[in-house]
């Protein structure tokens, strides 16, 4: 094919001319190169003293770069196979993308075998890791278990107790309409939210999210229905601040107790401990999920690019063991940048029983651990993002222009269908 | 750098022919065109013929013909980027026109103590980084206590204005953003070109009896004309390939109802979002067809004269 | 109509006056921000005034960057750029504009017609050709490639054809000039008003660049501003303090050049009346 050859060619260009333009470079000591965004970068960073102590020839250099620009470097570096990191760390939502191609090592082979480190993790971390033939690509270091942080002094305010909030997505609207109408409080930062989560129950076996393992489009169906009337009924009833995640008026809710509840990852609570809500500490309590729903909110992978230098796999493997498997290593990462630990051994540390001040001591790290077994992987199709917007795009219609909740879905599913197979 | 500072010294005392002169000059351009422009023109006409998955590799490209081009053309999201690009080009385009020109023709004839910082000021906005611009501007459009919407209750009575969350709202506050940051630049151009229109034509028209505003009508605009093709011309193009505003302000997704969404915006997602590079690489072209077919209205609405005079 | 322009000068001035204010308030808030913490710049309403936290942003923007090395890098690469631009584009902007040659609309048409891609659709070919020619991670990426800018020569040629005489051009030839002595000694000093402001525009346009850096930077410490400024920006946890004063920081030498410029500008224009 004409790319190749062209690539060829490059190549031994390339060679010439590197060999010409870095003599300084070809030294006898190897370095690894390990590509990541704030703050993972910390984290490896960190790791560095125990890696000198296994290997002390061997550097590691860091290229940090901004979340986005990160992926996207990523991206530019797998399509032209150039430059390409030893190690790269990838978030949840680019990994399912990433997954699908062909550019990331499958590590289930030899000599990685890493399908039979299935069991030391959190299995849906683990599972999301896996691609659609089956193989590992790569391994998790830390996760965002989903959990529901209310504040327990504005639902008392409305007699109102866990209990009563979270048996159903129905009761928990409900709730919210009490809460609203003894203490003005919203319900929530804004009903989409509540949109993602409750589409993601009643996932049926071999579907994804928006599409099932035959690009089938999945947006016409009840699960899809129930979320938007429920979405409705928050906004009918003015239970939702409507103001955008991260916005200065979302963190002002939360600083001036305007937002009664929050569904996020468990490490909003740093978050809002830190600069969010300060303020607020002590009047919010963490819980599950309504109805039982477990769902994960992010996380954090480590993947070697197959066509890296083959000299250097080892050692890059090496690197990401001690990164996801060394129990230390998880828990300085847990303490100084509140990554959720994906390695099961080190769920049963004490660490877990300790009390959350900014949650009035409740001990949530145990509601979060018991979350985390229980999240379901979940399919990941190509055409996701832009299935979220169309998605998103429909329900702001239903909700801000009284679009009928069918035509909706169904001028959604138009427009998926025509993308699906892209 | 070395090799080129010897060629030019080189040169100066080669004796260089009238007639091979002007390729000489144009050599750079082409020396440079060829090495690092030739290659991604191809090649993004060749992956708008391909599907490509890009994390694996350059050789997983396949071709599929037209069918980029015909998904292109049969994408809502496609013309409802088209859309928004036209409407954000003309509101944001025509007024920084119709605003700089009479603002330079002010300046350039009173202001003459003061002109100096009153051109810095509205210079400013150019210089400003695109990160500083986002955070400043989501503050003061911010809904509740954004300064925007305090500034329009005082002024007007208005209650507050959801800027940067409703659809219908977002494209006149990038408009209004685009206004302020390129107004200046233009200021600037025109007041370069007010300079090249002699005095002694207005001193003429004046003992002739025109008023100020036949004045402006006879002989500053006319003289204007090329700054104006200039100006007009890069405001088409960059109005048709506006990207950072609406990209930033967004948060790099387009806005509700992808209402911010231009086209420029619409080709990055579907690249690095959505990673259809060939889809994204087939519309870039056909957006280049668009933005040929303005340009040259362009060059025949203002005519320029060829060869100076 | 002579009470009317008695009249108007005054609103004109104040409406200009009032312009000038609406232009700079942004910027002025970019610096008070600057000035304040990560929770002040987000309290509603926002801080009008300076606040003190100036010296623990600049300490926060120090450690987690090699911020005076990334102001340097910019502060080459911008020189550079500015420097290789002014010398293509005036070249060429005088070719199309005084000369009559073959292929003169065609190779103008190219000129225009490179204008008109968006950039970021270059990051993939783009990295492949630095790769090629060993340029990953060197700052002449940066620099060479856009020297000879479309929209300088775009500029140039306008310019050159209404401030260039043609008479003068031929005399100075009849009189035994040489075309580069031409170039140098009789063209480049009527295009002054147009060099000083391509000058300015390619400056700023490099030091705001970041989508090139993006593709071709490897190094931390080689990074340009704004590249090193995003990576301040985390997911979450943002410190905006250190990213506004970062950014306020990078605009003061876009303010001197700015200052210095148009004075430039300014002399060039009055000693411009060549007609």
């Amino acid at each position: 094919m004409k790319a190749t050859g062209r690539t060829t060619r490059r190549r031994v260009l390339a060679a010439g001319l590197a060999a010409a333009a870095w003599p300084a470079r070809a030294g006898a000591r190897t370095t690894l190169q390990v590509a990541a965004f704030p703050l993972v970068d910390e984290i490896v960073r960190a790791a560095l003293p125990a890696w000198r102590q296994r290997h002390p020839d061997v550097a590691v250099q860091i290229v940090s770069r901004q979340y986005a620009d990160h992926h996207t470097a990523m991206t530019t570096a797998l399509s032209t196979s150039a430059h390409l990191p030893d190690v790269m760390a990838l978030e949840a939502s680019y990994l399912g993308r990433f997954s699908l191609g062909a550019g990331l090592e499958e590590l289930s082979r030899e000599p990685y075998h890493a399908d039979r480190l299935r069991d030391r993790f959190v299995r849906y971390a683990f599972d999301q890791a896996v691609n659609r033939r089956g193989a590992v690509v790569a391994l998790p270091t830390d996760i965002g278990p989903g959990t529901l942080l209310y504040r327990s002094d504005l639902l008392a305010r409305a007699g109102i107790g866990e209990a009563e909030l979270t048996p159903s997505w129905e009761a928990y609207v409900e709730a919210g309409v009490r809460v609203k109408a003894a203490t003005g409080a919203y319900l929530i930062a804004n009903a989409q939210a509540l949109k993602d989560i409750v589409i993601r129950s009643g996932i049926g076996p071999g579907e994804g999210l928006y599409f099932d393992r035959q690009s089938r489009v999945l947006v016409n169906s009840p699960r899809f229905a129930r979320a938007f009337e429920l979405a409705r009924r928050v906004r009918r009833g003015r239970l939702d601040a409507r103001v955008s995640a991260w916005s200065n008026e979302w963190a002002e809710g939360f600083k001036r107790g305007t937002l009664a509840t929050e569904l996020s990852g468990a490490w909003m609570v740093g978050q809002m401990a830190n600069w969010v809500a300060p303020q607020t500490r002590g009047l919010w309590r963490a819980a599950q999920l309504p109805e039982r729903t477990f769902v994960g909110y992010g996380g954090t992978y480590y993947a070697m690019p197959r066509r890296a230098d083959p000299a250097r796999k080892a050692l890059a493997w090496d690197l990401i063991r001690l990164l996801t498997l060394d129990r230390e290593r998880q828990f300085a990462a847990f303490r100084s940048q509140d990554a959720f630990p994906a390695l099961l051994e080190t769920h049963d540390d004490p660490f877990f029983d300790e009390p959350l001040p900014f949650l009035g001591g409740q001990r949530a790290r145990v509601l979060w651990r018991d979350a985390a077994r229980r999240i379901g992987a979940l399919e990941v199709h190509k055409q996701n993002n832009f299935a979220d917007e169309v998605v998103g795009t429909e329900l702001d219609n239903v909700l801000d222009r009284g679009k009928d909740i069918g035509r909706a879905l169904a001028d959604a599913e138009r427009l998926l269908a025509r993308r699906a197979h892209r | 750098m070395r090799p080129r500072a010897s060629l030019t010294a080189a040169l100066r005392n080669v004796r260089l022919s009238p007639r091979w002169a002007p390729y000489v000059f144009v050599s750079p351009f082409l020396v440079l065109f060829a090495v690092f422009g030739v290659f991604p023109l191809l090649f993004s006409l060749w992956l708008a013929f391909q599907s490509w998955e890009p994390t694996s590799g350059l050789d997983a490209m396949e071709f599929v013909g037209l069918g980029n081009f015909a998904f292109a053309l049969q994408d809502e999201w496609f013309w409802k980027s088209l859309q928004n690009t036209a409407w954000l080009a003309l509101a944001s385009g025509l007024p920084q026109h119709a605003v700089a020109i009479p603002l330079a023709v002010l300046l350039h004839q009173g202001f003459t103590r003061l002109r100096d910082v009153t051109v810095g000021a509205y210079f400013l906005p150019y210089i400003t980084s695109t990160v500083a611009i986002a955070i400043m501007f989501s503050s003061l459009f911010s809904t509740d206590f954004g300064l925007v919407n305090a500034t329009l209750r005082a002024l007007l009575g208005i209650e507050p204005v959801d800027w940067l969350g409703r659809p219908e709202h977002i494209k006149p506050a990038i408009a209004v953003i685009v206004f302020w940051r390129y107004l200046g630049f233009n200021v600037v151009l025109y007041l370069a070109a007010l300079q090249t229109i002699p005095r002694d034509l207005y001193e003429a028209a004046a003992l002739d009896g025109a008023g100020r505003w036949r004045q402006f009508w006879h002989i500053t605009l006319p003289g204007l004309k090329p700054m104006m093709f200039f100006g007009v011309t890069l405001s088409v193009i960059g109005g048709l390939q506006l990207f950072e505003e609406p990209f930033i302000l967004t948060g790099g997704k387009g806005g509700a109802d992808q209402a911010a969404m231009t086209s420029a915006v619409y080709l990055y997602r579907m690249a690095f979002d959505f990673n259809d590079f060939g889809g994204a690489s087939a519309m870039s072209w056909l957006l280049f067809v668009v933005v040929v077919a303005l340009t040259w209205l362009t060059h025949r609405a203002f005519a320029p004269r060829r060869g100076g005079r | 109509m002579n009470g009317a322009s008695r009249l108007a000068p005054w609103a004109a001035y104040a409406l200009v006056g009032a312009g000038a204010l609406v232009m700079l308030a942004p910027f002025y808030f970019m610096f008070v921000f600057a000035t304040h913490s990560r929770t002040e710049i987000f309290d509603l309403p926002p801080p009008l005034w300076f606040g003190s936290e100036l010296p623990a942003n600049l300490a926060i923007l120090t450690e987690r960057l090699p911020f005076w090395r990334n102001l340097g890098w910019s502060l080459y690469v911008a020189l550079a750029s500015t420097a290789l631009t002014l010398l293509f584009c005036s070249m060429a902007g005088y070719a199309f504009a005084l000369f009559d040659f073959r292929f003169k609309g065609a190779l103008f048409a190219l000129v225009m017609g490179t204008m008109l891609l968006p950039s970021f659709m270059n990051m993939i070919p783009s990295f492949m050709i630095m790769d090629a020619l060993g340029w990953i991670d060197e700052h002449r990426a940066l620099y060479l490639p856009g020297a000879a800018s479309a929209f300088g020569i775009f500029l140039m040629r306008q310019y050159a054809s209404t401030a260039v005489p043609r008479e003068l051009v031929e005399a100075a030839r009849m009189d035994g000039c040489g075309e580069f002595a031409i170039y140098r000694l009789v063209v480049l000093p009527l295009l002054r008003p147009a060099l000083g402001t391509l000058g300015l525009v390619t400056f700023i346009g490099s030091w705001n660049n970041f989508i090139g850096p993006l593709v071709v930077m490897r190094s931390a410490d080689r990074y340009t501003l704004p590249l090193a400024l995003r990576s301040l920006q985390s997911t979450v946890n943002t410190e905006w303090g250190a990213l506004m004063a970062g950014s306020a920081i990078a605009t003061i030498p876009l303010l001197v050049l700015f200052v210095l410029c148009s004075r430039q500008l300014i002399a060039g224009l009055t000693a411009g009346a060549v007609k």
